[in-house]
């Protein structure tokens, strides 16, 4: 197990992570102001994510063929659920008063959106991007099966060799990367709700 | 200042605005009021355009704010309402500069304006400015959405059950207060609530609702005098005399059942019974229950009698009133007579009751505050 593996890991990771709320957040907000796309963007997040890890990142490897940019995108895709709902639930479960008074006083949409909704409901799109952080650990793991390396193939190699060791080796680096992700934005995400809720 | 022509609006087939017309002049302290579904909330958010009405036209300050941006609408009027609704994600402060902001006032007079607001409801600035909202009471998170409603100076401000949701002894403080800015800034206030006291105690004008009409328009007086109808009148509860108070008779202040003796009872019996019930006096009647007079404890002294009919001592002579007489007047014969009170008979001269200054205390405090039971 080299150091390249696991900084390959996390490149895979964090860019994915990171196009996936590029994505996803806009996507959140664009579910909770068009109440007709509502259902349909939720709907095809949601179904995104009953594909198997492996199948959707054959697929896309089919279509863009094999390396890292299949992968992220298949990240991407995977990683769009908990973004894209948790930004539509955070938005859509703040208290009516407060958007009530906001509108009542003159605030346009958007100037209601990026002033008073969005940093009410960020907390909670920060959840989403933790579990949706931890879960692309995961996943990232069968990056290896359409070329885009990781700690994934340290496995798929102990698989091969029947080497016990090689299999731990990486499942446990993996276990600690997510649980050091989990652990790290739960604590931000606490500070967070604290000064939310003052 | 704002005026209704035929507004009408409707959800599906329910009509909650019924061809709606009126007019709140300037400087007016308007309370919209009614039982709930009778509209008085959708025409309150239909002057700042948060409802549309389905038909007709209001207009605030002559012109039709059909044709006017809502924003910018909105930015002219207040809004208060009852779930308070600042902003969390910002402090005091910057709650109440939130419409001055927008506005593009020059930030040393938001600060100016948010000092001078904060010290009316005696929150110093210092003090409270860069609180988050959560680290307020209901009380004082309210008086900081009156603020934030004022902030702008807009010429109307519009306030949805404002103290609906606060303890009752923050909602008469913060009435006082509210009624305290309006005199000092003299803006047009409408107020929407569901209590009667709260409406009497801070309306130049009442607007009573019902089914999307208005039952009734007029001062605090005026309704209590003259309630337009029983539900106006149930709303008010024994606030509003059931008659005034120049029909009021004898009867309805006398204490019922004196204690009363006839004419040949024994004076140590009777002084007995005195003795009792801890009075001074006895009514006392003839054979035929008419009233005869009044013996006091000084008179069965003065007469130096210990046996013998209560008849024998002399009687006084207390003011009499009839049961059907105006109050005013037994209450006059009670102030000018030494006694302490007036003997109410019935038609037939049988003693109804009396009249005493407590009664007439507790008839004076009934007629002011209501019936307090």
């Amino acid at each position: 197990m080299t150091m390249k593996l696991v900084l390959e890991h996390l490149y895979l990771v964090l860019l994915s992570v990171l196009f996936s709320t590029a994505v996803g957040l806009p996507l959140g907000i664009f579910a909770y102001l068009n109440r007709p796309a509502r259902k349909v963007v939720l709907w095809a997040s949601e179904v995104l994510q009953t594909i198997p890890a492996l199948a959707l990142l054959g697929m896309v490897m089919v279509l863009f063929g094999a390396g890292k940019p299949t992968v992220i995108i298949g990240l991407v895709l995977y990683s769009l659920l908990p973004i894209v709902h948790n930004t539509f639930l955070g938005l859509d479960n703040i208290n009516p008063g407060i958007k009530e008074a906001a509108r009542g006083m003159g605030l346009s949409k958007w100037d209601r959106l990026f002033s008073i909704e969005l940093p009410l409901a960020f907390p909670m799109v920060f959840t989403g991007i933790r579990i949706a952080t931890v879960t692309a650990v995961g996943v990232a793991v069968f990056a290896t099966s359409v070329g885009g390396g990781g700690l994934g193939s340290i496995i798929n190699q102990g698989i091969r060799t029947q080497n016990m060791r090689l299999i731990f080796s990486g499942t446990l680096t993996l276990m600690a990367m997510a649980v050091v992700f989990d652990a790290g934005m739960a604590l931000i995400e606490k500070r967070m709700n604290r000064r939310a809720t003052h | 200042m704002i005026r209704f022509e035929h507004v009408t609006k409707k959800y599906g087939d329910s009509v909650i605005l019924d061809d709606l017309s009126f007019e709140i002049k300037e400087g007016e302290f308007a309370v919209l009021i009614g039982p709930s579904g009778c509209g008085k909330t959708t025409t309150l958010k239909s002057i700042n355009r948060l409802i549309e009405p389905d038909a007709g036209h209001i207009y605030v300050n002559g012109k039709d704010i059909a044709e006017t941006d809502p924003v910018k609408l909105r930015r002219s009027i207040g809004y208060v309402i009852q779930q308070i609704g600042l902003f969390p994600n910002m402090t005091v402060a910057q709650n109440i500069g939130v419409v001055p902001k927008r506005l593009k006032y020059e930030k040393s007079e938001i600060l100016k304006i948010t000092r001078e607001l904060m010290d009316m409801v005696d929150m110093s600035y210092d003090e409270y400015g860069h609180k988050y909202p959560s680290e307020l009471s209901g009380g004082q998170q309210q008086r900081i959405g009156v603020l934030r409603a004022l902030a702008a100076s807009p010429p109307i401000v519009l306030m949805d059950e404002p103290f609906g949701a606060l303890d009752p002894m923050t909602r008469s403080s913060l009435q006082e207060e509210i009624i305290r800015l309006h005199k000092k800034l003299h803006k047009t206030f409408v107020f929407v609530t569901h209590d009667m006291d709260e409406a009497l105690k801070l309306a130049d004008k009442i607007i009573f609702m019902e089914g999307g009409h208005i039952i009734q328009m007029a001062t605090p007086e005026e309704m209590l005098e003259n309630p337009a109808s029983d539900l106006i009148r149930s709303f008010m509860g024994k606030r509003a005399a059931d008659s005034a108070p120049v029909q009021l008779t004898a009867a309805d202040f006398m204490r019922p059942n004196p204690i009363s003796v006839y004419k040949n009872r024994g004076i140590r019996e009777c002084t007995e019974i005195m003795a009792r019930r801890h009075i001074d006096s006895l009514l006392i009647k003839n054979d035929d229950d008419t009233y005869a007079g009044v013996v006091s404890v000084n008179s069965i002294k003065r007469s130096g009698k210990t046996t013998g009919p209560i008849g024998e001592v002399p009687l006084s002579e207390n003011a009499v009133s009839y049961v059907t007489e105006d109050a005013m007047e037994s209450f006059d014969k009670l102030l000018n007579s030494d006694k302490d009170y007036v003997v109410v008979l019935n038609e037939d001269d049988t003693i109804a009751g009396i009249v005493t200054k407590t009664s007439m205390a507790k008839a004076m405090a009934d007629a002011l505050w209501g019936d307090a039971q």
